[in-house]
């Protein structure tokens, strides 16, 4: 049986040190903003035990709205809570943003340093992610096959989901790169993930990213549930986007489970995910598996189509998918640009960047537009260039700010992040040794499971807690 | 003090959902283009040489 959706992401952000003068570089400064996080603000629980080799007591914790900071690969990083609606994962998603904006502010740091939720530095080359999770029944056809049909929609979903960027970072084919290889001058490219993607299925998560991670690690009873986690992604700005992006790879899967995907193969889908971002006439062109030509929007209308016969009307989410999905395909088909600004990241970016050449009379070649390419994604609202944007228009948002500040401080009802949250506050109060997962909460040496995400847990977890004997 | 908090909250989802007014629409390009130029020249043109980033997943 087919479960409803529940999904979740993860960001990794990058740290933009303004004033070199602070003397400490961005991978300590992270150090300093997690402890501030969880003994100042008293955000959440910090870690007692070893999580992980890379997870030692300290590096991060869950928070009060069941989500968790940590430090992962000199980045600081942020997962929500499991969300079953679209607005509550847009909502929890900004709240990471504005908790971590919150904290430069309250340490007096916001002139000297911003966070930027992008996904690549233009200096080093480097990358980082942008992980989306979606949990899915253990009967999910978690098979080449099944996962096959998932390829064509994730590689051409960047159309409307990619963040954007200039320039581009060549990754070698090989080991070795011989000879002083020419490569073509891209300007600008309508996703910053595109260019690290190097296979189409694979189990880790550095260096041989793929377009479909195939690790099992479930993070709820595996007998029941899996997780699929993918890693090809942008983050998003746009609240829009982000939801159009969460709800259409959502609705995909429900289509896979069903049978009732559309069959479409991709020739080459890593070649495929690279020529769609960096076409410069966006026509996006790409060959099938049978080597017929098609175009990455009607490989996207194909998924469309199927998803209006068999899941139209099923609830509220399905719906507004379905016709954002629809309008946003249109759009990009009639090439009315404007249309998509605030919508659709990478459109937005390239607007404000070909309106500031225009009038300063710039080259793409201009380092100034790679630092406003960074500014785009500051989370900073009173210099980022997203939020100028959604100043100026609000039909960008899925959400509202107060339900951002709610989630800041409060989980999701629907979720066993609500039973996790009751207990981190309950921690929070009594002097207690704990340990607290995804899947559980162990405190005094006695453990309480939360295998089912589905489950809120709310009444267990407080009989847990108040009829132990750690708690007399 | 925490306590007060505890399940009180109004359901996130849909209550506060933003009303849908009939289909995104094209923003007011031209009296908001002058607003965004004069962030977007504020911004340090060498800021990006101090964005040193690792490497992450």
């Amino acid at each position: 049986m087919r479960p409803g959706h529940l999904f979740g992401l993860e960001t990794e952000y990058g740290l933009l040190i303004h004033n070199p003068k602070i003397g400490i570089p961005p991978e300590m400064l992270v150090h300093q903003i997690r402890d501030y996080l969880f003994e100042e603000q008293k955000a959440g629980l910090i870690d007692l035990h070893h999580r992980a080799h890379d997870e030692p007591p300290g590096n991060g914790g869950f928070l009060l709205n069941g989500g968790r900071f940590y430090i992962d690969m000199g980045h600081i990083e942020y997962a929500t809570p499991e969300c079953t609606g679209l607005s509550e994962v847009v909502a929890f998603d900004r709240a990471g943003d504005m908790l971590l904006n919150q904290t430069l502010e309250k340490m007096g740091l916001s002139e000297d340093a911003s966070f930027i939720k992008n996904n690549v530095d233009y200096e080093t080359g480097a990358t980082f992610g942008s992980h989306e999770n979606y949990l899915v029944s253990r009967d999910f056809p978690f098979t080449e096959e099944g996962l096959g049909h998932l390829v064509p929609f994730l590689v051409t979903r960047q159309i409307y989901a990619g963040a954007g960027r200039l320039g581009a970072n060549f990754v070698p084919d090989g080991f070795v790169v011989l000879g002083d290889p020419e490569f073509p001058e891209i300007p600008f490219q309508i996703s910053q993930r595109a260019d690290h993607i190097v296979s189409d299925f694979y189990q880790w998560v550095q260096f041989n990213r793929s377009i479909i991670n195939t690790r099992d690690e479930p993070l709820a009873d595996p007998g029941r549930y899996r997780r699929i986690h993918l890693l090809l992604g942008d983050s998003n700005l746009s609240e829009y986007a982000t939801a159009l992006k969460v709800g259409t790879t959502a609705v995909v899967l429900d289509l896979i489970h069903d049978g009732v995907a559309p069959d479409i193969s991709l020739l080459d889908p890593v070649t495929a995910l690279k020529v769609i971002s960096r076409d410069p006439d966006r026509r996006w062109e790409i060959r099938l598996e049978n080597d017929k030509p098609a175009t990455a929007i009607s490989v996207q209308r194909n998924y469309l189509e199927a998803a209006k016969k068999y899941l139209a009307g099923k609830d509220q989410d399905t719906d507004w998918i379905l016709q954002a999905w629809e309008e946003t395909l249109n759009d990009l088909e009639t090439g009315e640009m404007e249309k998509l600004i605030g919508r659709v990241d990478w459109a937005s970016k390239l607007w404000l960047l070909e309106n500031f050449m225009a009038e300063e009379k710039l080259k793409w070649d201009d380092p100034w537009l790679k630092s406003l390419d960074l500014e785009y994604h500051n989370l900073n609202p009173e210099r980022g260039l997203y939020f100028g944007l959604e100043e100026e228009d609000k039909n960008c948002r899925r959400t509202t700010s107060a339900c951002i500040q709610q989630a800041m401080q409060m989980p999701p009802i629907h979720t066993r992040a609500a039973g996790r949250a009751m207990l981190i506050r309950k921690l929070m109060q009594h002097s207690l040794p704990y340990m607290v997962n995804w899947t559980s909460v162990y405190i005094g040496g006695e453990s309480f499971s939360m295998v089912d995400p589905f489950k809120t847990y709310l009444k267990d977890a407080k009989g847990f807690f108040e009829n132990n004997e750690f708690i007399s | 003090m925490m306590m007060q908090f505890e399940r009180r909250e109004r359901p996130l989802d849909p209550v506060e959902k933003p009303r849908d007014t009939g289909g995104p629409k094209k923003p007011d390009t031209d009296t908001s283009r002058d607003k965004l130029l004069k962030r977007m020249r504020k911004v340090d043109p060498k800021q990006s040489e101090r964005y040193r980033q690792r490497t992450g997943e």
